[in-house]
């Protein structure tokens, strides 16, 4: 059961945690805001774009190191 | 069977309405398609080492095993998730949808700028016919190559599975989902049946480049639906992140092929 949750963990997560805990900030973050009665599609499309370069720097920076 | 375009026929949908439809159905069927290509070539290099090497009956055996599965797989649970609310149903798959799409667009945009070594299908090749050889020669059923196909098969399929029901469930398209799976792995099974070799000139990363961009599209966009985000111009709007997703993503390529290399497996 142990090895098929890892799996499952593995195949969502994928090689940076990072990404799913973004997605699920921003998402909560524009929830939030929708709530209260902002315009939050801004905030999607210009979060996404962000979650992804700091993953992208984070890959550059543990490269850098494992050199 | 009458067109939604007709004017003499009952009342149906706008054209505007129709246009977006298809070109959403259009989108699930390329994500689909690229994104089973991709997978399927790699399944395919696995399957190829092991014919070469100990013969065709067993790892075919396991291939058709594991996409008996797989049909099965998206066959239940395509129509059940149509069945969850769409909101919820947005929600969740967007999610999902998103994280995937950033992951493939993480690897992607790493390889592209040299950061990551691309994907070589021949060394992939190599390395499988040489642990296919080092297993030994089987006696009666060879277990080995059936398993190593069907683990292979399942493993790349399943990602496959996970898009087509995903992509299919919020559109209300899983069947074109489907077709269009079905569509790139018949296109990539007759070519390896063709070549006989490891299918390295697609170009991988390319493929994954654009499902990354339509994963990461969509995902956005349904899931900001899910959380009650109203886009501007509704549909049309996703028309634009894809724009914008591609416009980033290619910045982000050129911005890390600036840095100095420190290329990773």
């Amino acid at each position: 059961m142990r090895a098929v949750w890892h799996g499952i963990v593995d195949f969502v997560v994928g090689d940076d945690i990072w990404i799913a805990v973004a997605v699920l900030i921003l998402l909560g973050v524009a929830a939030a805001a929708v709530h209260f009665g902002a315009d939050a599609w801004w905030l999607l499309t210009a979060g996404v774009p962000v979650a992804l370069w700091v993953s992208l720097r984070r890959a550059l920076r543990t490269a850098r190191r494992a050199a | 069977m009458s067109s939604p375009l007709r004017a003499d026929g009952p009342p149906t949908i706008s054209a505007a309405r129709y246009r977006r439809g298809m070109t959403g159905n259009l989108l699930v069927f390329l994500g689909a398609a690229l994104a089973s290509a991709v997978e399927m070539v790699e399944a395919l290099t696995i399957v190829l080492a092991l014919g070469v090497t100990r013969g065709w009956r067993a790892p075919l055996q396991g291939a058709v095993a594991a996409l008996v599965v797989l049909v099965v797989l998206v066959a239940a649970l395509g129509p059940a998730l149509e069945a969850v609310p769409i909101d919820v149903l947005r929600l969740i798959v967007g999610s999902l949808l998103l994280v995937f799409g950033l992951q493939w667009l993480r690897k992607a945009i790493l390889r592209a700028s040299g950061l990551k070594a691309l994907h070589d299908e021949n060394a992939a090749f190599a390395a499988e016919v040489a642990a296919a050889q080092a297993a030994g020669i089987a006696v009666g059923r060879d277990r080995y190559s059936v398993v190593i196909a069907f683990k292979s098969t399942l493993l790349e399929g399943l990602e496959v599975a996970f898009i087509v029901i995903t992509l299919g469930a919020n559109q209300g398209a899983t069947a074109v989902a489907a077709v269009g799976a079905i569509v790139a792995f018949v296109a990539v099974v007759v070519i390896g049946i063709v070549v006989r070799k490891p299918l390295s000139r697609v170009p991988e990363n390319t493929l994954k480049f654009t499902v990354g961009v339509m994963l990461t599209s969509f995902g956005t966009f349904w899931a900001g639906e899910g959380v009650g985000i109203d886009w501007p111009g509704d549909e049309a709007s996703l028309a634009a992140l894809i724009v914008l997703t591609v416009a980033w993503s290619l910045a982000f390529t050129r911005l890390l092929a600036r840095t100095p290399k420190v290329v990773t497996a």
